[in-house]
């Protein structure tokens, strides 16, 4: 395996439960510091491949995985691995933001509770920290304690980006993180994406080409469960080399 | 006549009939209240509150056994039945989510909802009573736990219901293994939900005579002895008011006032924090 590949997906097979086969044979790489894209029509199976990286699946019954995915040359489709030890290693943004019930101080040291950092010191430390990593920092520094759902849609987002920061993630799955979001705070979450890939490899699904090809690095475009062509970004967008790539890029359907 | 003039005039009498029937309604509960309320403060006194029962005829004495006696036993009532219905309900929201288990449950304790408090006092006078050989405050503090365990156990199972799944996804692709999923995001999320549960269920248990009648039954002096037989104010209202003395009669009218408040006032502060959640 090559040094700069963070995940390898190889050969990946899944069935949701009630034998709906949502993934065939999945094959991709997704490069370490980089960000890949995942583009596709509804119910192409971005998504559904997005959330086997950290096993989400696992969350409901019936649910069926077969093939490898190597994060870091090791397979976390096996029996043995450790979710817990998984998900704090990728974290995970969702299409709407997610704060917790609770202060905006607490939404963020959740994760860092979580990993056993109890002093307030170092908790006041790395929320501050995780919050200048995810621009946030200068628009809730003089208001930590009030609730995280007094913010705006836009900074929910980012607060959610900071809280998956915090614990020190390798990788960030990024599933539609601007689909409920205005054009100012999409463009915010896209200049946040270039900055956090020197850190933290990013994988991103999008329903949105242009966001698609502004921000990822590489592309995979899927259909109907299979990966139809994955290349760089502009290779993608400019001379793919799939006659059904070309027509959803072009927006012939889709 | 034209069928939109028909339409107009089926409207009106619907309307006629349903505001008749909310009318009645609240006559009833107009009068109700309100001859409570009356002679309620007029046999208010802060003896009441301090002073135990004297013997008839002698002026004075007051409720403290009983209000302190009430107290004990729905405190204990809540104690029991609280943390019983609110792990109850997270299992069938959380841990047996979809599973038939939990619709069966869900159903039953919908039936338990409505079963007579007096069954359960009879039950538990038959399992706790009469084996020990007398009756106690723990019986009658057991019998309203009973009572309270479905309520609570629904509205736990519906608030946490509520919760989207999306926050417990969020929690759990952080590494939180479910149980701190709970009780850190998902309680917090319905916490003023439960809470609502919760003095609501304490509202209906406090207003309860049957069910002490049978297990905690009555005393008439002042104890705090949860093991024999404790007074509680419900039960000393029934007595009070069917005895001959007028000095009873009035202490049963203030302690009856008294208890409405009671309930009133929590049935308030639940409806309260739903508003104030939900606003």
């Amino acid at each position: 395996m090559a040094d700069n590949i963070e995940i390898e997906v190889k050969d990946l097979d899944f069935h949701y439960a009630g034998n709906v086969h949502a993934l065939k044979k999945i094959n991709l790489p997704i490069h370490k510091n980089m960000v890949t894209s995942l583009i596709g029509p509804s119910g192409c199976g971005k998504t559904t491949l997005l959330r086997c990286f950290n096993r989400m699946h696992d969350l409901y019954p019936g649910n069926i995985y077969k093939g490898d995915i190597l994060f870091q040359g090791e397979n976390i489709l096996s029996n043995s691995s450790d979710l817990i030890a998984l998900r704090s290693r990728i974290g995970m943004v969702f299409q709407k933001p997610t704060p917790f019930p609770m202060s905006i101080f607490d939404n963020i040291a959740y994760g860092l509770k979580l990993k056993g950092v109890s002093k307030k010191a170092a908790l006041a430390e790395q929320v501050e920290r995780a919050l200048v990593h995810s621009v946030l920092w200068d628009e809730v520094k003089d208001k930590l304690n009030a609730s995280a759902y007094e913010l705006s849609g836009g900074q929910q987002q980012r607060l959610v980006i900071a809280r998956a920061l915090a614990v020190d993630p390798q990788v960030l799955l990024f599933d539609e993180p601007t689909s409920a979001l205005d054009p100012i705070s999409t463009a915010k979450i896209e200049e946040l994406t270039a900055v956090l890939k020197k850190d933290v490899t990013i994988v991103i699904v999008t329903h949105n080409m242009q966001q698609a090809a502004r921000i990822s690095d590489w592309t995979g475009f899927m259909m109907l469960g299979e990966l139809i062509e994955f290349d760089m970004t502009q290779k993608i967008f400019t001379a793919p080399s799939e006659k059904l790539t070309e027509d959803y890029v072009t927006g012939r359907f889709g | 006549m034209t069928r939109q003039s028909r339409r107009k005039i089926g409207g009106f009498v619907a309307l006629v009939l349903c505001t008749l029937a909310a009318l009645l309604g609240l006559f009833w509960l107009v009068i109700i209240l309100g001859d409570v309320l009356i002679h309620g403060i007029k046999a208010l006194k802060p003896g009441l509150f301090i002073n135990d029962p004297v013997p008839p005829g002698v002026a004075g004495g007051g409720l403290r056994h009983a209000f302190i006696g009430q107290l004990l036993i729905t405190g204990f009532a809540t104690l029991i039945g609280v943390p019983l219905g609110v792990l109850g309900g997270t299992f069938l929201a959380e841990y047996a989510r979809g599973r038939k288990i939990a619709l069966i449950i869900s159903i039953l304790s919908d039936i338990m909802v409505s079963v007579p408090s007096i069954v359960i006092g009879t039950f538990i006078y038959a399992v706790l009573v009469r084996p020990l050989g007398h009756f106690s405050g723990w019986a009658g503090a057991v019998a309203l736990s009973v009572i309270m365990v479905p309520v609570v156990l629904r509205t736990t199972e519906d608030m946490l219901s509520l919760v989207p799944w999306t926050l417990r996804e969020a929690a759990f692709a952080l590494g939180a293994p479910y149980y701190k999923v709970i009780t850190q995001v998902v309680y917090r999320g319905a916490a003023t939900g439960i809470l609502t549960g919760i003095l609501l269920s304490i509202a209906r248990v406090a207003g309860e005579t049957a069910p002490l009648l049978f297990t905690a039954f009555n005393n008439s002096f002042f104890s705090t002895n949860m093991g024999q037989p404790v007074a509680s104010l419900t039960v000393t209202i029934f007595q009070y008011a069917m005895g001959p003395y007028d000095n009873w009669h009035e202490q049963a009218w203030a302690a009856s006032f008294v208890i409405t408040i009671f309930i009133l006032v929590l049935t308030m502060a639940g409806r309260l924090i739903i508003k104030w959640r939900y606003k």
